[in-house]
């Protein structure tokens, strides 16, 4: 009985972290520019990688090995934020400019007014 | 010249003496008088509860300063004027950008033309100040001169006192040997001694590396658990989110809407400010894209995402691990007017 739930535990495990990876990879060629796609590239993967990584854990029992797999969750987790953020920060700094909604809506360059006000 | 006036920023460090010094002489001679401005401003969180003890803390150092001028002024034949004063107690100072517009109003209110900074000057903050600050006054416009002060090594002021460095390597000491057993076999006698030996030599050497703020006996342990309340929370919000991403990205007409929008957050520079930029982009649908001290900037996927992030729920569960459960009952940011939509290019 335990056994058998254990099995489709992993199962579904394995399969929500799939689906979540292969939304990741979907949003990959989907979304328009580099922050969109940051988005997706980093963070649905932390899950996906996520949930695989428990499922390996559940898989191996209770071994020295989960640990490892635990480690792993733990590092995936502080990593991928990082990565993505720099990412981020670098397109920010070469200047790409993100596609948002304003700049959808005025395509014609209006004499920008500089809007380095503090919002206090 | 009528008079002189100047504005001092004090804060407890061990420059803060030599500044005062170097602010009395090196006014210009023709001053018939002097104004000296000293103030202290005070960090965050006044209403806190250790708010009190940095209110008589920053009294106590201006009247220290006070004397110290006078004594110092005494040699001239030039009039002495010390107004001191403690800003910043009815609002909250975050980052150096804050503190620099302070010292522009206050400046601009008493008609100063001159701020001597101190190098060390550190108000309440672990992280280094000075870089920042200075970059701030620049952009307000504010002039200002740095105290050519000598100080200690680096090193022996971080060394601190004893007890200090105590509990650093002690906590490095137990996070570092936990860390080698659980990689190793807890139960071998190899394992335990070699742990403790590479334990030992990390915690000596890593300690002040690792622990760059006085740890707190009680509170730092305190804020571990109130951690591992967080992370439950966490992965909640991060479950929740990716749904929603996930919906977003699959369907055919991919309703996105990206927008920028800038943040400031109310957590402390450094740590907390880093678990809540880190949860932020962890969370999909938000993504950090900068985070000059407390102005973050937020790449915002779907409207959902944006709102939730206005209403600051991580920020509160930040605040909540860092500063306890009163800590985290503050007004969410867009009740605060501390969010702010903006355009792609104004990065």
């Amino acid at each position: 009985m335990i056994e058998q739930l254990r099995f489709w535990a992993i199962i579904i495990l394995l399969a929500f972290g799939l689906f979540f990876t292969f939304v990741s990879a979907v949003g990959v060629i989907r979304l328009p520019d580099i922050y969109a796609r940051a988005h997706t590239a980093s963070q649905t993967d932390t899950l996906g990688a996520g949930l695989a990584l428990a499922a390996v854990a559940l898989a191996l029992g209770w071994d020295s090995m989960t640990i490892y797999a635990v480690l792993l969750l733990f590092f995936v987790f502080i990593t991928n934020p990082t990565a993505a953020h720099a990412i981020a920060r670098s397109a920010a700094e070469s200047g790409i400019v993100p596609l948002t909604d304003e700049t959808e809506v005025d395509v014609e360059p209006d004499p920008s007014t500089p809007d380095e006000g503090d919002s206090q | 010249m009528a008079a002189e006036r100047v504005l001092v920023p004090l804060s407890d460090t061990v420059t803060v003496r030599q500044t005062v010094g170097y602010a009395v002489q090196s006014c210009p001679g023709e001053a018939e008088t002097l104004e000296f401005h000293l103030v202290v401003a005070l960090p965050y969180d006044t209403e806190m509860p250790e708010g009190q003890s940095l209110t008589e803390d920053a009294e106590r150092l201006l009247s220290k300063a006070e004397s110290w001028v006078r004594e110092d002024a005494s040699s001239t034949n030039v009039t002495i004027d010390v107004t001191t004063s403690v800003l910043g107690d009815d609002e909250y100072l975050f980052g150096p950008r804050d503190y620099a517009r302070t010292f522009d109003s206050y400046a601009a209110a008493h008609d100063i033309d001159r701020l001597v900074l101190d190098p060390e000057y550190q108000p309440g903050t672990t992280a280094q100040m000075l870089q920042p600050l200075e970059r701030e006054l620049e952009s307000v416009g504010l002039a200002y001169d740095e105290a050519p002060v000598e100080r200690p090594a680096r090193h022996e002021r971080l060394a601190g006192d004893g007890a200090e460095r105590f509990d650093k390597i002690f906590a490095m000491f137990w996070i570092s040997y936990g860390f080698y057993l659980v990689l190793g076999d807890p139960t071998y006698w190899f394992d335990l001694v070699t742990g403790a030996a590479v334990a030992g030599i990390v915690a000596v050497s890593l300690a002040h590396v690792t622990f760059t703020f006085p740890l707190d006996r009680i509170g730092s342990p305190i804020r571990t658990l109130r951690f591992g309340l967080y992370v439950p929370y966490l992965l909640f919000e991060i479950v929740k989110a990716n749904l929603a991403i996930s919906l977003v990205i699959l369907r055919p007409s991919m309703p996105i809407r990206p927008t920028m929008t800038r943040v400031n957050a109310r957590v402390r520079s450094g740590l907390p400010l880093l678990a809540l930029a880190n949860s932020i982009t962890l969370t999909p649908g938000t993504l950090t894209v900068r985070a000059d001290d407390q102005r973050l900037i937020i790449h915002t996927l779907i409207p959902s995402a944006r709102e939730d992030l206005f209403e600051g729920s991580l920020e509160r569960a930040v605040r909540f691990v860092f500063h306890g459960r009163t800590g985290a009952r503050i007004p969410t940011p867009e009740e605060r007017g501390d969010t702010e939509i903006i355009r792609g290019d104004d990065l």
